[in-house]
């Protein structure tokens, strides 16, 4: 197990905790919604270290292109041009909705709550 | 739209700049002079500067004291936006179409007289602050009340139809008027950093469900919670007419319900502050052209792709443009919110479900 000093993710949870702890109740109105979104840039930052954000990807782009060829802007293109549609894939709604969960996981698990999704 | 400024910004109105203004002003209006008592800088404006100036006119027809604000144009609009003096003859149109607005005064495109092109407007009590409003603790007493005169207010604007010439400059749209949007977030799209398949999928779908416009009005084109003024629950203007078009006014009202726009306030569906039948309720009274909650819902949708695309371009300013604004960085990472909205409603929609 990697040393509490050297995880980033322990060391990016430290800051936020100083930032909300102790910097934050110091602060004026104004500059405390500047504190509140470092802290939330930072918290951001410590879930993405956590999951390996091209493995979110990659799920994906698995159940549309073979052996690994396809990339995020490909899929993108080829939705918009119907090449990957519903016609094609029956359960690509299910996949892309399954892929923002994944994404807010990381981004805002408190948007997920609020649409009652489990994060 | 207001996005934070991405360093410190410039103070467009000082000293040598007012004593400029004020017989520029005393022209405009008619009057046989002006003189600018005093001048602060308003909090909230974030891409553009807001400036509360006392001024005291004599001669004319606006002869006494007054408090009025001058707007300058921001320095970088965003793509779509009107200029500072399209979005005044807009404004103007609305007064006189009996919309609650900042009284227009004058407007300058000369960016020389102080700096920027400004627009001078009266000073209009209250507060536009979205989030504040729906956290008011006396919102249960106000808030229906206040999304019907809202939906009125907004009926008002549709009424402004470009019929004889009116608004010229605004450009008459070609085809389907919610399809030319999915063209434009599509081009918007190609300019971004970051793709996302699941918007292409919710564009697509608008695309396919575009419905054809019963009527082509004024659309305020961001219309919603944070740019209106309120004043002890009641509505004193409403703001920010930048995107003024000709289109479909299904748009606006999906665009004020918008999930996005409730400030967390979800279960307040007009805008975070009533239920939604009162805004249609206050629409439907004023209104020739009689709207139903069913038929709004693709344009909740639309507004949904619409925010998710912007908030993308916004977040681009930061990854791409290298602006330092931590406000930009996270607006960057939102759209998988809006998508994830957007392909809940879908759902709905294709389940027939209602609100």
């Amino acid at each position: 197990m990697m040393a509490r000093g050297k995880d980033p993710a322990a060391l990016i949870g430290l800051a936020v905790e100083t930032i909300r702890v102790e910097l934050q109740p110091a602060l004026s109105p104004e500059k405390r919604y500047a504190a509140a979104m470092a802290a939330n840039a930072l918290e951001i930052a410590m879930r993405a270290v956590a999951v390996e954000d091209e493995a979110i990807d990659l799920e994906l782009l698995d159940a549309f292109y073979e052996d690994g060829d396809g990339t995020m802007r490909q899929l993108a293109r080829d939705i918009r041009s119907g090449k990957v549609s519903e016609a094609s894939h029956p359960d690509l709604r299910r996949r892309l909705r399954a892929h923002l969960v994944a994404e807010l996981k990381i981004r805002n698990p408190r948007f997920l709550a609020s649409r009652g999704v489990k994060a | 739209m207001a996005m934070a400024p991405a360093g410190g910004r410039a103070r467009t109105l000082d000293q040598s700049r007012m004593e400029v203004l004020a017989p520029w002003l005393a022209g405009e209006i008619g009057a046989r002079r002006v003189t600018i008592r005093s001048a602060e800088l308003l909090a909230g404006g974030a891409v553009q500067e807001n400036w509360r100036i006392e001024v005291e006119v004599e001669g004319g027809q606006r002869s006494g004291r007054h408090t009025w604000v001058v707007r300058t144009d921001a320095a970088a609009r965003l793509a779509l936006s009107l200029d500072r003096v399209a979005e005044f003859k807009c404004i103007a149109e609305a007064a006189a179409a009996g919309v609650k607005v900042a009284e227009p005064i004058a407007v300058c495109s000369d960016a020389g007289l102080i700096g920027a092109p400004f627009a001078v407007q009266a000073f209009v009590q209250g507060s536009a602050q979205g989030r504040r409003l729906v956290r008011d603790p006396d919102l249960a007493r106000f808030g229906d009340t206040l999304a019907q005169e809202i939906g009125e207010q907004l009926a008002r604007i549709h009424a402004i139809r470009p019929q004889g010439g009116k608004l010229p400059f605004l450009p008459h749209p070609v085809g389907n008027p919610a399809r030319r949007i999915v063209a434009e977030l599509r081009a918007s799209l190609d300019k971004a950093s970051e793709p996302r398949p699941a918007l292409e999928y919710v564009l697509n779908w608008l695309d396919r469900h575009a419905p054809q416009p019963r009527v082509l009005t004024l659309v305020h084109g961001d219309f919603r919670t944070g740019n209106y003024m309120v004043d002890g629950g009641r509505l004193t203007a409403i703001l920010d007419w930048e995107f003024c078009h000709w289109g479909d006014p299904r748009e606006d009202i999906g665009w004020f319900i918008a999930r996005c726009w409730r400030f967390g306030n979800d279960e307040k569906v007009a805008g975070g502050i009533a239920k939604f039948a009162s805004l249609l309720g206050g629409y439907n009274a004023v209104s020739d052209v009689k709207v139903t909650a069913g038929e709004v819902q693709y344009f909740e949708v639309l507004a949904a792709a619409r925010w998710a695309a912007i908030s993308l371009l916004q977040g681009d300013r930061f990854v791409v443009g290298g602006e330092r604004s931590i406000e930009l960085a996270l607006t960057g990472l939102m759209p998988p919110e809006m998508e994830f909205d957007a392909l809940e409603l879908i759902e709905r929609i294709e389940k027939g479900a209602g609100r």
